[in-house]
């Protein structure tokens, strides 16, 4: 029965991969280049601000243009190509572990996933070698991603996030299904771990939220290429249009980011206080609850649009409505560590200083829902530090917590603990002292997105600090890159270094491709420390040895989402004055355009028409590991 | 081959299998009349306008929701998820309309 | 009896469930269908939105021609009781009526393209092209969205014909064939909507 399977070495492996820890691996890799890349532009940033306008009346270090175009940039980053593909390695790192599967559902699509997704992320951070760069900030608004004040930077926004959404939507289905159908025997809905179960609700509304953005954007690709009128206003348009259709996707989105990170801190807080975690029920009802209330609370985001006060105040509540469940799963974790045996590792103490921090980004949040209060405070610092509390202080912290955490099982590696802890503080501070002023710099009326300011308003000292937490930042975030890179060399990771609670911690760091040998029978929540509470070592097999059938490495993924890079060029080009007649007519005849798609629908119809049979690992195999 | 139709019919009777076309003609005929429905009485000028609009909107989603339980087996069991994640769609897409009718000219 | 019946009679009672991938591709295909509910119900929201705006250009009240409409939809609803009767045959493991069956589909699905194009075409020709304004944007995104839908659709299902005839029907093709019959049902249900709200509410004003 065994089929010969042809086995790829090196980089060729790396690209035809289709096991979830691999591509888990790449999303990390890709995801922290990208994360590196808007932290550079948030030093930038905040380096502009460190000192007011000039007495000459020159700006000591960026101009506004520069300044937009990395501010655009530094949002559009750090949302759609740092914070989502960390959290999608994470979920293709440990998920299928903590549920007993062999194997995401589509290994296919989920390679594709990432390549469209890292295809995409390339087009967008293109536009810096063309000097087109998006300059209208991450949401877009209309009428500036119009073509009457924008140019090309638009279509990189436009296209650039249209490639990364496609792959951001096949992940989300790929999980979702992955959740309903690979459990293990015995792995019920509400056994399974809270990492998994916030991973699942966030990909049902990544299912939901991505199509609107989808549509959203081809609208602003249509009315820059093709001379729509969606948002034109002119010609009968409408641009509030695009900012509800961006908010309803916006808005969920920010609950697809948050809620992995309560996933994780759910896990982290258990294992290193020793406590199941309390409440398991009523978390998960407060994740499935915030899922629900994220769609209808888009409005919030338009208070001063002049909506009316009925749209307003029903908005209003609604927003302040999810402070409930917020507030449910933040009493849940402090239950959880209340009387523990804690043990403060690096990865705890990422995720104890979460709590409070979010929990702060959390009551602003519900100031900015009071739609007079946030007439003050709108298009002010007040925002920024807002949001920067629940992305920076709620996302980062917590994905470093869980980075910290997961390390060993991803790797097989240890991370250094030292180290870690001296990243973490001055992660940590620095974060608190760059952000926390800047809510005093909001209510001293200094509005954001400007790229300076005049001297003697109050604002100086408090932006120099700022900019002086920024710095310690990066150096926590430099500390985390050295202690990545010595762990290669690091200690061996053992199976269960955090003497964990979970499934993934009952197979060997790192997994092997097959994941479990056996899939393992799972009588209760938090599965194998039941079975360590009955004295036994490893998980009770629910099947007999047998050969594991294993899905067939492909290399069509990533041409698929190449020909998708090379037609969104083609587009958005199509319109533009080259120098060379030869280019002019290839792009203006779209012939580079339909060279792209058909690419994509050429590597499409191979393989539909190819059936995948995949390979088996043998019996003999499997024992000779071990 | 005879043998073979014995076999359908006993699965039919178990349920193993769907049933034959007598099920999705009638959805068919239903589908078809609703229609029928709906282009008569935007052809009949005498109802008035917002009445026609909620009518014919009502006819649809009645007809969309035939053709979902016959055609696309919905009604059958084994359903669940289906139906939670269409429903969930389907609520997303009414906030969207809501939006475009009230929140978006004024 | 020849091998390939014997073969035939060997598949489950609903091959399409019958292995581990086929069960997750239905589903995978099912969660992605409430993905295009969001996606359809975003471009109609738009449409509502933008239905009033029609500058200098015609209105829809102008424009339609509901006989047109008419035909398209009894031709794209038929198709979708034919891909009913594909998966029945498929059940009932009759490749033969299986194949004919998904080809009435494919022919149906391509005389609503040869229709809808024609109406564009005459469309433009009365000045309600894609650029005159935001009602014909709104419009042409919404109707063209769904058009490129069926022909997308079209491809899909002659290509999975071929595949029948090559591979014959197995627990790989039989998954593809109830995708695409759910492809189908669920084009012809946004058809619905689309007659309903932009053409015979467009004629009402």
């Amino acid at each position: 029965m065994a089929h010969s399977v042809k086995k790829y070495r090196g980089l060729m492996d790396w690209i035809t991969t289709v096991d979830h820890k691999k591509i888990g691996i790449l999303y990390f890799a890709a995801g922290g280049l990208f994360f590196v890349i808007g932290g550079i532009e948030a030093l930038l940033i905040r380096l502009q601000l460190m000192f007011p306008l000039g007495a000459d009346g020159e700006s000591w270090l960026l101009s506004g243009q520069t300044y937009n175009e990395i501010m655009t940039m530094h949002g559009t980053t750090m949302i759609f190509l740092a914070a989502m593909p960390l959290i999608f390695g994470l979920m293709n790192a440990v998920v299928p572990l903590q549920i007993g599967a062999r194997d995401v559902a589509f290994p296919f699509l989920n390679s594709l996933g990432f390549w469209t997704f890292f295809f995409g992320g390339v087009l967008l951070n293109i536009s810096w070698f063309t000097g087109t760069v998006p300059d209208i900030g991450w949401t877009a608004y209309a009428p500036l991603s119009g073509t009457e004040f924008s140019g090309t930077g638009s279509d990189y926004y436009a296209i650039g996030l249209q490639i990364a959404g496609i792959g951001t939507l096949v992940g989300g289905i790929n999980f979702l299904v992955t959740i309903i159908n690979m459990r293990a025997p015995g792995m019920t809905f509400m056994r399974m771990p809270l990492f998994t179960w916030t991973s699942f609700i966030t990909s049902g509304i990544i299912l939901f939220a991505f199509p609107a953005l989808a549509v959203g954007l081809i609208y602003i690709s249509f009315d820059r290429l093709f001379d729509a009128n969606f948002f034109v206003t002119a010609t009968g348009g409408n641009s509030v249009l695009w900012e509800h259709i961006f908010w309803i996707f916006g808005h969920p989105e920010v609950y697809i980011l948050i809620l992995p990170a309560f996933g994780a801190i759910s896990e982290v807080l258990p294992t290193f206080a020793r406590k199941r975690l309390f409440g398991y029920s009523s978390m998960v009802f407060a994740t499935a609850l915030i899922g629900f209330l994220s769609f209808m609370v888009w409005a919030h985001h338009m208070f001063t649009t002049g909506m009316g006060d009925i749209a307003n105040a029903l908005f209003g509540v609604a927003t302040m409505l999810i402070a409930i469940p917020t507030g449910i799963k933040v009493f849940n974790w402090l239950f959880t560590i209340w009387g523990g045996k804690i043990r403060f590792t690096t990865a705890m103490l990422y995720a104890t200083s979460f709590i409070p921090t979010f929990v702060m980004g959390g009551v602003t949040g519900v100031m900015l829902a009071i739609p007079p209060a946030d007439f003050q405070f709108h298009d002010s610092y007040f925002v920024v530090a807002h949001f920067h509390y629940v992305i920076v202080g709620g996302i980062v912290l917590s994905l470093l917590a869980a980075v910290f955490y997961w390390w060993p099982k991803m790797f097989g590696r240890m991370l250094n603990e030292t180290l870690g802890k001296w990243s973490f503080w001055l992660f940590f501070s620095g974060f608190h002292l760059t952000f926390f002023i800047q809510h005093f710099l909001g209510l001293w009326g200094m509005p954001r997105r400007v790229f300076t300011y005049l001297p003697n308003q109050g604002w100086d000292t408090a932006n120099f600090v700022s900019t002086i937490g920024a710095f310690f930042m990066a150096a926590g975030v430099i500390v985390i890159l050295i202690n990545v890179i010595i762990s290669i060399k690091g200690p061996k990771a053992p199976a269960d270094p955090w003497d964990g609670r979970t499934l993934e911690w009952s197979i060997p760091s790192p997994s092997p491709e097959y994941n479990f040998k056996q899939l393992p029978l799972v009588r209760g929540l938090d599965a194998f420390w039941l079975e360590k509470m009955d004295g036994k070592k490893e998980m009770t097999p629910a099947e007999p040895l047998g050969p594991i059938h294993m899905p067939s490495p492909s290399i069509l993924p990533f041409f698929m989402s190449l020909g998708l890079f090379i037609a969104g060029f083609g587009f958005m080009y199509r319109g533009y004055e080259f120098d060379s007649a030869l280019i002019n007519s290839l792009f203006g005849n779209d012939i580079i355009a339909i060279l792209g798609l058909a690419i994509t629908f050429v590597c499409m119809f191979l393989r539909s028409v190819y059936d995948d049979h995949g390979y088996h690992i043998e019996v003999e195999e499997l024992q000779k590991e071990g | 081959m005879e043998a073979n139709q014995e076999q359908v019919q006993d699965r039919v009777k178990r349920g193993t299998i769907h049933e034959g076309p007598k099920n999705h003609i009638i959805a068919f005929v239903i589908s078809i009349f609703l229609t029928l429905l709906a282009f008569m009485a935007v052809a009949n000028t005498a109802l008035d306008a917002t009445f026609i609009k909620i009518f014919i909107v009502i006819l649809a989603i009645f007809q969309a929701v035939i053709q979902l339980a016959f055609w696309m087996h919905m009604k059958d069991r084994g359903h669940f998820f289906q139906i939670l994640f269409l429903a969930t769609g389907t609520f997303v897409a009414i906030t969207a309309f809501i939006m475009a009718i009230y929140w978006v000219w004024w | 009896m020849s091998h390939a019946e014997a073969h035939l009679d060997k598949l489950p009672p609903e091959p399409e469930k019958a292995t581990l991938e086929g069960r997750n591709k239905v589903l995978g295909f099912w969660l992605f269908l409430g993905g295009e509910t969001v996606l359809f119900g975003t471009l109609f929201a738009t449409f509502l939105a933008l239905r009033g705006s029609v500058l200098d250009g015609p209105t829809g009240t102008e424009l339609f021609d509901l006989k047109l409409v008419a035909a398209a939809t009894f031709i794209l609803l038929t198709s979708s009781l034919t891909s009913v009767f594909a998966v029945q045959a498929m059940h009932h493991k009759n490749v033969k009526n299986l194949m004919i069956w998904l080809g009435v589909t494919v022919l149906l699905g391509f005389g609503f393209l040869v229709l809808e194009i024609y109406e564009f075409y005459h469309y433009v020709h009365e000045g309600h092209g894609f650029t005159t304004s935001a009602f014909s944007s709104s419009f042409y995104a919404l109707v063209g969205f769904h058009g490129a839908h069926v022909a997308l659709g079209v491809l899909w299902i002659g290509l999975l014909i071929i595949q029948l005839k090559v591979k014959g029907l197995n627990t790989t093709t039989a998954p593809k064939v109830y995708v695409a019959s759910l492809y189908w049902h669920f084009i012809d249900v946004v058809w619905v909507f689309i007659f309903t709200i932009v053409y015979l509410m467009g004629k009402v004003g």
